[in-house]
């Protein structure tokens, strides 16, 4: 990275922007406005977005619109040395869109055969409650991929990132944020 | 590539290579740094949970097995700086009843020193990277020394709460010692006091390696090379002598840094991974480990963390990632009856709400509703208090190489371990009695921090002894097979105390350094 380039970098990620690809271009947005302006996905598919975010806001409301399905498809899509994830801190090894894809169809393999063949996005919130709350435990027989509770922790650490690891999020929570030097962007 | 030969090779830019680099480019040497990750500037230390994880491990990661599997995905570093990049600067000091656990409990095994002979570095250390505290307080445990070169630091609400608790079981809190300016220091500024410590400090207030010991070691001369992945450590044809080190650099182009002395200060579990895979016909088993002992006593250390919610507004959000308050009351061996090992307490931490050491995850049992209301209670009123436990050193736990590769051809390193059955003991000694603390410091709710025992602080696999029959180096980290060999970090702790580790390795970094520029002609020649 040229160093005219690490400053542009820096600039957007003391924002808490991240580089999304629209129109062929990149550009710096944060996961909620991604999603709101209908970013195309990179990595994940439809289908695993809409299970990303119905897990997401099973487990943390507001991650939906907060942008988690963006969130974690920007991620999985760049280098894993460059990845903000925790999936990085809790030593999944790379590449991270393993773990995902992974996880994810281990959810609506559960649902499916929990549920009369639905996927969890088909779920009421009660049933998505209650898969999520059995995932935690590790009490859903016949689990098939990554532990239940480890996938249980992981997502709703991404969650928790998008919606309360915010400068937005802090603010809905009556927190200072007091960054050493103040971000341009609420992010 | 053969680059020119330099005196001194040092694999790793974290607390302890920068020390090295340091003390030997001040000693007129020429020394190059080799670091795996990126070169790290304050301005990239950016004040959010999110992009701090960017100065966490990456490249080939460890395989990781055992009962209690070794987690270092947050403790570890990436990139110039290490690990201290992102410390919480607690500087806690072993103990002198850390060096002799064979001689008064016939336990693990004995350091081949005395506090004493670390005790002068502790304080010289101090004076060169700033400490701030109260040393007259600390003697109520240790041995007097020079006090620190700064007052305490500020101490808030969420810290303050605590002690009538602890005064309720006899606990004795003072200031915590830590690597924090609590008023401008050499030129760096004092602490502001925001709790971004754990993600590294873009001013400089905390004292991680970027402006100490390797901003001293860059004036004096040294080359600092990120992006060099080393690989081998490579000897003369008879084995004798290491002659230097191969690396990769970031075309992944093949690089050879000959040098007279070769340190490793690449990690606790990164140098016997270098050692092992650095075997030749004079060394069939690896460098320095004609005994085996390469890899072997990994220790770590676990917290028993008590977690309670206060009625009145605690400003958790104020303060530094590391303590307001430590005490050493529990660090006898025996301490806690029916249980073996020291415990070291803190007190008063700022908290954010994301990450690992976040307030989402003080209950991780919530989620939906239930998790939305917690976090609006806790940004009131949580606060936590601390117990690290010591983990006696065990042969079984140990790293060694798989057959899987990285990228680069490399065999990837496997950390086996498990904890024996005294630290369930300890461990659930010290939750009872931070459950008693909580309850006397008037919290509204309290609960333990549990789950599965944690592993914090990775230290051992290249043990410190007083001769190759029972360890891999000597007291200032040169191997005892090949004499311009060191290892530097706190893979050389014989044991591992309770006190968090970095003072300690910054401590044992200056004394061997010392050592080997004294003796330079005997042992580079």
């Amino acid at each position: 990275m040229s160093q005219m380039e690490r400053r542009a970098f820096m600039k957007g990620a003391a924002g808490g922007a991240l580089a999304f690809t629209v129109g062929g271009i990149e550009v710096l947005l944060t996961p909620a406005a991604a999603r709101a302006q209908g970013v195309p996905l990179r990595t994940l598919t439809a289908a695993q977005a809409a299970t990303l975010e119905a897990l997401g806001e099973t487990l943390v409301p507001g991650a939906r619109h907060a942008g988690i399905a963006h969130f974690v498809d920007q991620q999985i899509s760049i280098p894993a040395d460059e990845a903000l994830l925790e999936a990085r801190i809790l030593n999944v090894r790379p590449p991270y869109a393993n773990f995902y894809r992974a996880a994810l169809a281990a959810v609506d393999r559960a649902s499916q055969a929990l549920n009369n063949g639905r996927n969890f996005t088909q779920l009421g919130e009660a049933e998505q409650r209650s898969l999520v709350d059995n995932m935690r435990q590790n009490k859903i027989e016949g689990w098939q991929g990554p532990g239940g509770p480890f996938v249980y922790l992981l997502l709703r650490s991404d969650a928790v990132d998008v919606v309360y690891g915010t400068m937005d999020g802090y603010a809905g929570l009556g927190i200072p944020y007091m960054p050493h030097s103040a971000p341009t962007k609420r992010w | 590539m053969a680059n020119e030969k330099v005196d001194v090779v040092i694999v790793g830019a974290g607390a302890s290579g920068s020390t090295y680099a340091a003390v030997l480019a001040k000693a007129g040497k020429k020394v190059v740094v080799l670091e795996q990750g990126p070169d790290w500037q304050l301005s990239d230390l950016i004040s959010s949970d999110f992009w701090g994880r960017r100065v966490k491990p990456a490249g080939a990661p460890f395989l990781l097995e055992g009962k209690n599997p070794v987690s270092y995905g947050y403790q570890g570093g990436w990139g110039v700086g290490g690990a201290a990049l992102h410390y919480f600067a607690n500087f806690p000091r072993l103990l002198p009843n850390d060096f002799r656990i064979k001689s008064e409990h016939n336990r693990a095994h004995d350091w081949p020193i005395s506090y004493q002979d670390v005790a002068p570095y502790y304080d010289k250390v101090a004076r060169d990277v700033g400490v701030s505290g109260d040393a007259k307080a600390e003697e109520i445990w240790r041995p007097a020394g020079d006090p620190y070169p700064m007052p305490p630091m500020k101490t808030f609400r969420n810290g303050q709460i605590w002690l009538k608790g602890f005064e309720s079981v006899g606990i004795r809190m003072v200031p915590a010692a830590v690597g924090m300016n609590s008023t401008e220091y050499k030129g760096r500024p004092a602490c502001i006091y925001d709790g971004w410590c754990h993600v590294g400090c873009p001013i400089g207030a905390l004292a991680n390696p970027l402006v100490t010991y390797l901003a001293d070691a860059r004036k004096a001369g040294a080359e600092v090379r990120p992006w060099s992945n080393v690989t081998r450590v490579l000897t003369n044809a008879q084995g004798t002598k290491v002659t230097g080190v191969e690396y990769y650099d970031q075309k992944k182009e093949r690089q050879v840094q000959e040098a007279s002395v070769v340190v490793l200060a690449a990690w606790a579990a990164q140098n016997p991974r270098l050692l092992l895979n650095s075997s030749t016909d004079k060394h069939p088993k690896g460098l320095a480990n004609t005994n085996g002992l390469v890899g072997k006593y990994m220790m770590t250390h676990f917290s028993s963390g008590t977690l309670a919610i206060f009625d009145e507004n605690v400003e958790n959000h104020m303060g530094t990632t590391g303590a307001q308050y430590m005490s050493y009351e529990r660090y006898g061996k025996t301490a806690h009856k029916g249980a073996f090992g020291s415990s070291f307490i803190v007190a008063g931490t700022a908290l954010k709400t994301s990450d690992l050491g976040g307030f989402a995850n003080a209950r991780l049992d919530l989620f939906g509703p239930e998790l939305a209301a917690f976090m609006k209670r806790a940004a009131r009123g949580f606060s936590r208090i601390g117990a690290f436990g010591e983990e006696m050193p065990n042969i079984e736990n140990r790293i060694e190489l798989a057959s899987d590769k990285d990228e680069l051809g490399m065999p990837l390193g496997r950390i086996i371990h498990s904890y024996d059955d005294e630290v369930p003991k300890l461990w659930e000694a010290n939750f009872a009695e931070g459950l008693a603390i909580a309850k006397a410091a008037g919290a509204k709710e309290m609960w333990s921090g549990r789950g599965n025992i944690p592993t914090i602080h990775l230290m051992g696999g290249t043990i410190m002894g007083t001769g190759a029959e029972n360890s891999v180096v000597n007291s200032y980290g040169q191997t005892h097979e090949i004499a311009n060999l060191y290892m530097a970090g706190p893979g050389i702790f014989a044991t591992s105390g309770a006190s968090n580790p970095t003072y300690t390795i910054f401590a044992l970094s200056l004394r061997g350094a010392e050592q080997l520029a004294t003796k330079w002609s005997t042992i580079a020649g």
